[in-house]
């Protein structure tokens, strides 16, 4: 196999759906299935297409807390969607491939740490399972996402908001006018990892112009600065300007001209729902500029080049954004982060999570330990409440994968003291530097415990 | 009684069975004139037998692969309208291809109109080339063929004499390119597949045989020797799928082997899995151009008994070139087959100049005789077993679209591998011992086509794909689309609708009792919704007659079905 292929798996997961007529059901990807096979994609010469695999229980377990466990959130579809991009992982790691699309779905770029239902389509992170799976299998360390979905990737931001090796970056429709509320230019990251979080809300209406720019002028140098081992794009298309969901105006043709520029190694599908107007276009484009190949014929059938004007107070807006966040990015080893951040043992936070697809509220406290030499183990305390039934209050601690000895002992004895507590039904314990996931049982007095 | 007859290039092989038994084989040189060497093949096996025993004559022939090797065809003009999507620099036939504006989408809807003045042009330019057949393909021409047949209407008016082939009727899965290709070498063999018919029917008909007449198709089916139906590349490679059918007669049913076909210069792999031959996933690669033909999963490696060897520097090198007979029967240079003479694996030719053969190889590497011919056979067993491992591997990793197909993925590993062809028996064992599976070379095996070609069975599908938002349904076999009538119109009326269409085409093939059994291997169901509110539905359905032999050989019992 020449190492000039790109890598595709295909999964549209024709027998799957959240319901019948939810916009995650068996349809979306039909007719971006039409039209790849009707254009011969998967008989090109720079495509090999690659049979989806699972992912196994572990793989999750090592990203997520899921309440109680990981066979209750997950179905097979969502263990296919994850096993592809890690099957993609692994062809680009041992270079078999030079990048590649995990076109599947369920998708998972809402799904946070802990999962205790599903939240805007998403039950499991597909990018954060691939990262912890590329860094545990493969020894990386830097990784870049960014996030190119029309809603903020709240999931993936959770999930690294303490990472300084994960670079976040995500723009999309500004959280006031649409879900999840949130990825505004002040969630910035932890006191471990400030400014490895970049957030750029953009205006409803928002044209490949202003796309462009955001994308030129801050995406692509800062990327660059932070010299990431693998780039990943959470690819979702709902910034399509005939999509149902979002309000912006972007084309097929700007997705294809970002992912030529970004270089991505692995791009993984996320949202959107145009699924006639939007998706066999953004799609066959982006598979066409992995490739290498000319996208230029690739048009929706009701564009004319010139159609969206972009108007000049929007780009200004924005281009003050990407200024204001250039600046943060330039100075983030030398703000003060006691200053921003206080100062004490653990920096926490309080979030408040609505599952909307499942109606869940969750309440929680999320601690970081500050330590001079490592990332510092994290820990959870959350309720999570649908509605009539009993809240089930799980505590959970997480030691990253750059933590030291000092960290990684404490973490286990804040672990039997809590399995000890009467107030959590589940107590869990993520290690990611000996790939050891564990998780106790209250009532039934029962620990499992899985290794990679 | 049956009658299998496959027409090769090299020999006419023919076969009589008598309620699943053998009752007479032949084998003839093929000669120029098709009829003579199939009336010879006939009156060997037919020896005491009256013709009015003959229920049915079932042909595989490798003319339409030699026609298309030897580009032994007319030219072909391309009209194609590939719209919007994937550069049209990629769009280059070695022939003259006009590119015309036009375009349909996924869904069947016009989304630009032909010009007359387009097609117009194209025709007149492809008439002052010379051309006089021509293929209209346009892309998602299955979803609506308005664009097609306007074309093909356009050229028949200018030039009724033509013959125009329409991409829809030819090639009805999605994808342009191949469909392009498919509708190209449909029309090039159109002719001389009527040839080929006429001669067929000219010969059965002078020694009085009335029988149904079948013709096999690269996936292992049958369709019925007709002029008009059918489509005469899908008997491209009817060679190989004979084999394969032979050998899955040839064994109980249910076994998982691999077949090797050992010949002078190839040798073909196919598997059977479960009892079944496996089927490619993806149509079958035309000399280097990829057609929709469906086929089954047939393997083609560049080593056969007659392969060339030769020494370069300290190496022994086995080639894919053929020089000549082996050395052993008088050839100009060793090969493996003195390598097998030499080990005593085989008793063709002359054991004398095998010795020599090895001797020219090994003198100067200071090797014996038996050293070379077991490092030779190593080598050729090497390549073989290497190919077979990535068939398995190939197979595994065969792309699935729904949870439940990913989920019912196996593994399944070979119990057995058969042998057919004149170079297996020396090879064989070996080949069976290194992936551990006991070697197997059936009785009959040198006739293992026809007996494939005789116990093959039609196979009809029927893919219906139903929009009820834009009220039509196509049916992929038939090119054919039409409006739904009932409303509404859900899932079990869809499946009947393909049920009837199932039935029409059996008629249509004259194969009216096959549609007893049928199987449903599609079911899918897309509810649309637009705007929050359900707008329709697609069904996408395939159902098909049962696949399988009409007898395994030896057993006496008949039908599989
Ligand atoms: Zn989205
Ligand atoms: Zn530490």
């Amino acid at each position: 196999m020449s190492a000039k292929k790109t890598g595709l798996i295909f999964f549209p997961a024709f027998d799957w759906a959240i319901s019948p007529t939810h916009p995650e059901r068996e349809e979306r990807l039909l007719y971006t299935r039409d039209q790849i096979f009707e254009e011969g994609v998967m008989d090109l010469p720079q495509i090999h297409e690659y049979a989806p695999r699972l992912a196994s229980m572990h793989d999750i377990s090592r990203t997520h807390f899921c309440v109680p466990r990981v066979q209750s959130q997950v179905t097979e579809a969502h263990l296919i969607a994850a096993g592809s991009t890690l099957q993609l992982g692994d062809s680009v790691i041992n270079g078999e491939i030079k990048n590649g699309f995990a076109m599947v779905r369920p998708p998972g770029h809402h799904a946070m740490r802990v999962v205790h239902g599903n939240r805007g389509f998403c039950s499991i992170n597909n990018e954060a399972i691939l990262v912890e799976y590329l860094r545990r299998r493969h020894g990386i360390r830097k990784v870049a996402i960014v996030d190119s979905d029309a809603h903020h990737g709240d999931g993936t931001q959770d999930i690294f908001y303490h990472d300084p090796d994960v670079l976040f970056i995500s723009f999309h429709q500004d959280g006031r006018t649409i879900f999840p509320g949130t990825g505004f230019t002040n969630e910035l990251g932890g006191p471990g990892a400030y400014a490895r979080t970049l957030n750029v809300p953009l205006p409803p209406g928002t044209a490949d112009e202003t796309f462009m720019y955001v994308v030129d002028n801050l995406v692509l140098p800062v990327v660059r600065d932070f010299q990431p081992e693998i780039i990943i794009n959470s690819a979702g298309q709902d910034n399509h300007y005939t999509d149902p969901l979002g309000s912006m105006r972007f084309t097929a043709r700007a997705y294809a001209d970002f992912t030529r520029k970004l270089k991505p190694d692995l791009v993984v599908l996320e949202g959107g729902y145009a699924i006639e107007t939007a998706l066999p276009y953004i799609n066959l484009a982006i598979i066409l500029a992995l490739a290498g190949a000319d996208y230029s014929y690739v048009m929706e059938p009701d564009y004319w080049p010139g159609r969206f004007k972009e108007s000049p107070e929007r780009m200004s807006k924005v281009h003050k954004m990407v200024d204001q966040l250039l600046e943060t990015w330039a100075k983030r080893d030398q703000v003060d982060l006691q200053k921003i951040f206080g100062t004490g043992k653990y920096y926490q936070r309080k979030k408040f999570i609505y599952y909307d697809t499942d109606y869940i509220e969750e309440e929680q406290l999320e601690k970081v330990c500050i330590c001079p030499d490592c990332p510092g183990y994290i820990l959870i305390e959350s309720r999570g409440e649908r509605n009539y039934r009993e809240p089930i209050r799980i505590y959970a601690i997480s030691v990253p994968f750059q933590a030291c000895n000092a960290c990684q002992n404490e973490a286990y004895e804040i672990y039997e003291q809590y399995k000890a507590r009467a107030k959590y039904d589940y107590v869990y314990m993520q290690d990611k530097t000996t790939d050891t996931c564990m998780a106790f049982d209250k009532k039934k007095g029962q620990e499992w415990m899985t290794e990679g | 009684m049956y009658i299998g007859i496959d027409v090769g290039g090299t020999c006419t092989d023919a076969v009589l069975l008598d309620n699943g038994l053998v009752r007479a084989t032949a084998i003839v040189p093929s000669s120029d004139d098709i009829i003579s060497s199939l009336l010879q093949a006939l009156d060997q096996i037919m020896k005491g037998v009256p013709a009015e025993l003959i229920e049915r004559v079932v042909f595989s022939t490798t003319l339409i692969t030699n026609l298309i090797a030897e580009k032994k065809y007319d030219p072909v003009g391309l009209i194609l309208i590939p719209g919007p999507g994937l550069s049209h620099d990629h769009y280059k036939y070695n022939t003259a291809t006009y590119i015309i504006p036009g375009a349909i989408d996924y869904r069947g809807r016009e989304i630009m109109p032909l010009r007359y003045e387009d097609i117009e042009k194209a025709v007149e330019d492809l008439n002052n080339k010379g051309y006089k057949k021509v293929a209209a393909v346009g892309k998602f021409s299955v979803r609506n063929n308005k664009h097609e047949k306007e074309v093909a209407s356009r050229v028949k008016w200018l030039h009724p004499e033509w013959h125009v082939e329409m991409g829809h009727q030819v090639a009805g899965q999605l994808n342009f390119p191949r469909r392009a290709v498919t509708t190209m070498l449909t029309c090039a063999t159109r002719e001389k597949y009527s040839f080929f018919v006429d001669s067929v029917r000219e010969a059965l008909t002078r020694r009085g045989i009335e029988g149904e007449v079948f013709i096999l198709k690269a996936d292992g089916g049958t369709m019925p020797l007709n002029k008009v139906t059918g489509v005469p590349i899908e008997t491209i490679f009817s060679g190989p799928a004979a084999s394969t059918l032979g050998v899955q007669a040839l064994l109980p049913p249910g076994e998982t082997a691999v077949v090797v076909d050992i010949g002078g210069t190839t040798t073909d792999l196919a598997l059977i899995l479960g009892g079944q031959p496996l089927l490619a996933s993806r149509g079958a690669p035309v000399y280097e151009q990829l057609t929709q033909v469906r086929a089954l999963a047939v393997k083609s490696v560049p080593v056969g008994g007659d392969s060339l060897v030769e020494r370069v520097g300290r190496e022994i090198l086995v080639y894919s070139e053929r020089l000549g007979p082996p050395y052993c029967l008088g050839g100009p240079m060793p090969t493996p087959s003195d390598a097998l003479r030499v080990l005593g694996l085989t008793r063709l030719g002359s054991d004398k100049k095998a010795h020599e053969a090895m001797e020219m190889l090994g003198r100067p590497l200071g090797m014996s005789c038996s050293e070379v011919a077991q490092r030779v056979v190593k080598m050729v067993i090497d390549i073989i077993t290497q190919e077979i491992e990535e068939m398995f591997i190939q197979w595994e990793q065969e792309p699935a679209y729904r949870v439940w197909e990913v989920l019912q993925k196996r593994k399944e590993r070979p119990g057995m591998v058969v042998g057919v062809g004149g170079g297996a028996s020396g090879f064989i064992t070996q080949i069976a011992a290194r992936i551990g599976c006991n070697p197997v070379i059936p009785p009959y095996a040198p006739v293992a086509n026809a007996i494939g070609a005789a116990v093959a069975m039609p196979t009809l599908q029927v893919s219906l794909r139903a929009d009820t938002e834009q009220g039509f349904y196509t049916i992929e076999q038939e090119g054919f689309q039409g409006k739904i009538e009932k409303d509404p119109f859900g899932e079990e009326d869809a499946l009947q609708l393909a049920n009837e269409w199932l039935r029409k085409r059996a008629e249509k093939y004259g194969l009216g009792n096959m549609i007893e059994k049928t199987e449903c291997t599609r079911r899918d169901v897309f509810t649309m919704v637009r705007n929050w509110i359900t707008t329709g539905r697609i069904y996408d359905i395939c159902v098909q007659t049962p696949r399988g032999i009409v007898a395994h050989i030896g057993t006496g019992t008949r039908g599989e079905i």
